[in-house]
């Protein structure tokens, strides 16, 4: 099962992107869950999403716990960001006319649901996810508004240059570990 | 704010010795500040002499972190002297000041917001231009200044304009604006916040500020924010 991240900047620029692999699944924690949604990510929606891309998305280059297909980190990798871009359409129309940062499960497409927060500043930030986690993406959101509100404090950083940080970047890894 | 010097090397286009002016490393042997030390043992930083990363840090540490009105003073006098040694005109000068107070408005936003609503369990942010409008001029003027503006008001003439009012702006209370210049209102910087916030928010807007004195205030600066036309055409569908 795997969650992708992207942050975007108000004219639409990538600025940080993740790419995450839980390893909750094989977990007590999130058992019910789990049992809920058996064979979720190996559906038939995932061989769609497959062929859409024309590319073999098993390409088990990494290990993964729980021996679920690694998806969107290799060759259909394009698939996810052009879900991700045109997901931008929803969340632009939903957002002007709702005041909530935290918009959940604004757009789907085949097995991806996109859950966005936009921050007061018009950033965007986007999360592709499989299974529905409300609770956990949104304290996932709430802790990558904290660490991008303490990267804007920085004046040398604008809003459209992209965030290099190491420190951003283990932040994140840790928080979506976490909570995803 | 206590960097190594090496940090600064993207200002030491001039001289060295201008560079270690800069370096508050250097200033606060110069001057002597007694806080320097004590941020530094109240965050509690792993190694001695290293600075605490901002991710360590607490953005809702507010109360020792008010930064004091004459240093902010002499600040700006830099800034206003160092932008008017590279400008051509008045306007261009407000231009500039606006600028700068821009890249401090969307900061001001940012963190203004995260202080109030991260608490809250499903955070919210302004969408209407009036709660906005309102919001600036409390919560910003509030946020920056550690008080509200004075006044809003609407113009009578133009259904696009908004003024803000404040009868005795901080940052100009330690300005006198020659004659020759009596075109010039350092607000401007005050007005590129402004804009900075309405821009962030989706407000798109051009804020200037004006110097309107009065008898008892002759201070009085008045922020017009000129609204686009794309604002007033979405206000009016969700009315």
């Amino acid at each position: 099962m795997s969650h992708h991240l992207f942050l975007l900047s108000p004219s639409d620029t990538p600025i940080y992107s993740l790419t995450h692999y839980s390893t909750k699944l094989p977990q007590s924690t999130s058992s019910s869950l789990s049992s809920n949604l058996p064979t979720w990510s190996t559906s038939a929606f995932a061989g769609t999403l497959t062929a859409l891309s024309g590319a073999s998305s098993a390409t088990q280059s990494h290990h993964v716990q729980g021996g679920s297909v690694r998806m969107g980190g290799g060759q259909d990798r394009h698939v996810i960001q052009m879900i991700a871009n045109a997901s931008l359409d929803v969340i632009e129309d939903v957002m002007r006319k709702e005041s909530a940062m935290y918009l959940k499960s604004v757009d789907k497409f085949n097995e991806w649901t996109v859950s966005a927060f936009i921050t007061p500043g018009n950033m965007k930030f986007i999360l592709l996810h499989e299974t529905k986690n409300d609770d956990g993406i949104r304290s996932f959101f709430h802790d990558v508004w904290e660490l991008y509100v303490k990267t804007m404090l920085n004046p040398f950083h604008t809003a459209h240059s992209p965030i290099r940080s190491i420190v951003f970047d283990t932040r994140v890894r840790a928080s979506a570990k976490k909570y995803l | 704010m206590q960097q190594p010097h090496p940090r600064f090397s993207v200002l030491s286009g001039s001289s060295l010795s201008s560079a270690e002016h800069l370096s508050p490393t250097a200033s606060s042997t110069r001057f002597s500040l007694p806080s320097a030390t004590s941020i530094n043992t109240a965050l509690g930083t792993p190694k001695p002499g290293l600075r605490p990363n901002i991710y360590d840090r607490n953005l809702n540490k507010t109360r020792t972190s008010e930064v004091s009105a004459s240093a902010f003073a002499f600040l700006f006098s830099e800034v206003v002297q160092y932008t008017q040694k590279r400008v051509s005109g008045i306007n261009d000068l407000e231009r500039r000041l606006n600028t700068l107070g821009y890249r401090a408005g969307t900061r001001v936003l940012e963190l203004m917001v995260w202080r109030a609503e991260s608490s809250s369990k499903a955070p919210k942010r302004e969408i209407r231009f009036l709660p906005a409008l309102m919001s600036i001029h409390t919560q910003v003027w509030r946020a920056v200044f550690g008080r509200p503006a004075d006044a809003i008001e609407k113009s009578v003439e133009n259904e696009d304009e908004y003024m803000i009012i404040d009868n005795d702006p901080p940052i100009e209370r330690h300005i006198s604006v020659p004659k020759d210049m009596n075109q010039l209102s350092c607000s401007s910087f005050t007005a590129g916040v402004v804009e900075a916030v309405l821009d962030g928010l989706g407000l798109p807007a051009r804020v200037t500020a004006h110097h309107t004195p009065t008898q008892q205030f002759p201070s009085r600066t008045t922020i017009l924010i000129k609204l686009d036309k794309s604002v007033l055409e979405r206000e009016e569908i969700l009315k």
